[in-house]
């Protein structure tokens, strides 16, 4: 799905230049929930902006599904970006648009063939009752099922999350990974997610690359014993920190 | 005191018509300083964001080239413009003086470089996160000035325009040097140099109650527009 080869990125600001990729190959396949991890500088970010353009390579190249994103005209490379879903860290949405008019939003952008309705992810995301609320009042988890469904109404071959549960507390990070792991499951298009927090990776991904200093020092395998994702109440769980040693 | 003020009453009576007139003609002045906002300040104003360094038309020549005309603009003393703008008047008009569309062309331009920096100020406000999410979403320049900023930007860009719209007023009240009217020079005809002491004061009032309305819409209108 998902092919790098040998990228180099750096970035010049006034004084200095950070080498923010170096010498990045990675496969990703399709279908398949790849995790990217490592410490906050570590390049990550850049590199998932590189599966959609929103950064271009100095040297290498990217391509997905066939079609080497470094190589396109501008508006070939929309037509690339459209069947790529992306939700962010502070979740983006048009603080003044309804909940309904931000999930439908892709769809005024571009002509798609098959896509959900804006009932269908709402209720995907369990926010039916929110579609008529503006973001402003709704919760951090509840804005980030917003971007979810944003993302999701078009169908999308694959799913880019940059650090989507990094601004959220931690009941409402597994309720985040829940939805994200109930799409991939049911709409079963490629996810990766970038992000320091390994839980997260965990939960969601069966592959991971470790970032550092720019390099993907290692690619791993994950396991997990199933489904230990736990569902229980804020309180609870924190009494069982607390009191344990 | 009574007395006074019936004589005030007749004499205001007596000064209507020329009062109303006067209105009018800033009115005339005012209508086009903010349609060449409108339709040409928001323009500019975007083109100024756009194309200034990291942002998505990012274009040296064009950005400098608009920031040297808006700040030309600006810097010039507004008297100055609309004297020095009196061959180009005529040139086009006809005439350059002694009517309100003659005096509107100083108008227009001075409303143009003014609005354009406040929607510049505007559209920067917006995140930059939604300009990402724009462009991840393949949408074109187009579609990310129409469908994000200036959606999230909107209620900044009516309070940018109620500003402007009050500075029209002020630059309006000028225009009497080139015989075009309106209520400053009113007041400064009659009551300044005729020494017809209520006479100014009642169009000053008459200002103020126009700019106070101008301001009462403006922040209203932009209160109903912001959902953040």
């Amino acid at each position: 799905m998902i092919q790098l080869r040998q990228i180099e990125k750096t970035f010049f600001s006034k004084n200095q230049t950070l080498a923010a990729l170096t010498d990045i190959s990675l496969d990703i396949k399709t279908g398949e929930a790849f995790g990217v991890i490592g410490e906050s500088g570590a390049g990550k970010s850049t590199l998932l902006r590189m599966i959609n353009a929103l950064e271009t390579p100095d040297a290498g190249s990217v391509t997905v599904d066939g079609v080497d994103l470094t190589h396109l005209s501008k508006k070939d490379l929309r037509m690339e970006q459209k069947q790529i879903g992306m939700i962010f860290q502070q979740f983006n949405l048009l603080n003044n648009k309804t909940v309904a008019e931000n999930i439908r939003l892709p769809l005024t952008l571009h002509n798609y063939d098959q896509t959900l309705t804006v009932d269908e992810v709402l209720d995907f995301v369990g926010l039916s009752d929110k579609k008529h609320s503006y973001p402003q009042q709704l919760s951090g988890g509840q804005k980030q099922r917003v971007g979810i469904a944003r993302a999701l109404i078009t169908r999308p071959k694959l799913l880019l999350c940059d650090e989507p549960t990094s601004a959220l507390d931690q009941n409402t990070t597994e309720d985040i990974v829940a939805v994200l792991k109930k799409a991939h499951r049911e709409f079963k298009m490629t996810i990766v997610v970038v992000t320091h927090e390994l839980p997260v990776i965990k939960a969601l991904c069966t592959r991971a690359a470790l970032m550092e200093y720019g390099k993907v020092r290692q690619i791993v395998d994950i396991t997990r014993s199933e489904d230990k994702l736990t569902d229980r109440p804020y309180l609870e769980r924190a009494i069982e920190v607390l009191t344990s040693d | 005191m009574t007395d006074s003020i019936s004589i005030y009453i007749e004499r205001i009576i007596e000064f209507a018509p020329r009062l109303l007139d006067s209105l009018w003609e800033t009115g005339i002045m005012l209508f086009f300083a903010m349609l060449a906002a409108i339709l040409l300040g928001i323009p500019v104003g975007t083109l100024l964001y756009l194309t200034a360094d990291t942002r998505p038309m990012a274009n040296r020549f064009v950005n400098r080239l608009l920031n040297i005309l808006v700040n030309v603009i600006r810097s010039f003393p507004f008297l100055l413009l609309v004297v020095a703008m009196q061959p180009f008047v005529r040139q086009v008009y006809g005439r350059a003086t002694g009517d309100p569309i003659a005096a509107s062309f100083p108008m227009v331009v001075i409303a143009i470089a003014l609005y354009a920096r406040f929607v510049e100020q505007s559209l920067m406000e917006v995140p930059k996160g939604i300009i990402e999410t724009a462009k991840s979403m393949g949408a074109t320049n187009w579609q990310l000035v129409w469908k994000f900023l200036y959606v999230e930007a909107r209620s900044s860009l009516v309070i940018g325009f109620t500003t402007a719209v009050i500075s029209f007023v002020s630059y309006s009240t000028i225009m009497g040097v080139v015989g075009g009217g309106g209520i400053g020079d009113f007041a400064i005809r009659f009551g300044y140099q005729r020494y017809e002491t209520d006479i100014m004061y009642t169009a000053i009032v008459l200002i103020i109650v126009l700019v106070e309305i101008f301001q009462w819409l403006g922040l209203a209108l932009a209160r109903k527009l912001d959902k953040r």
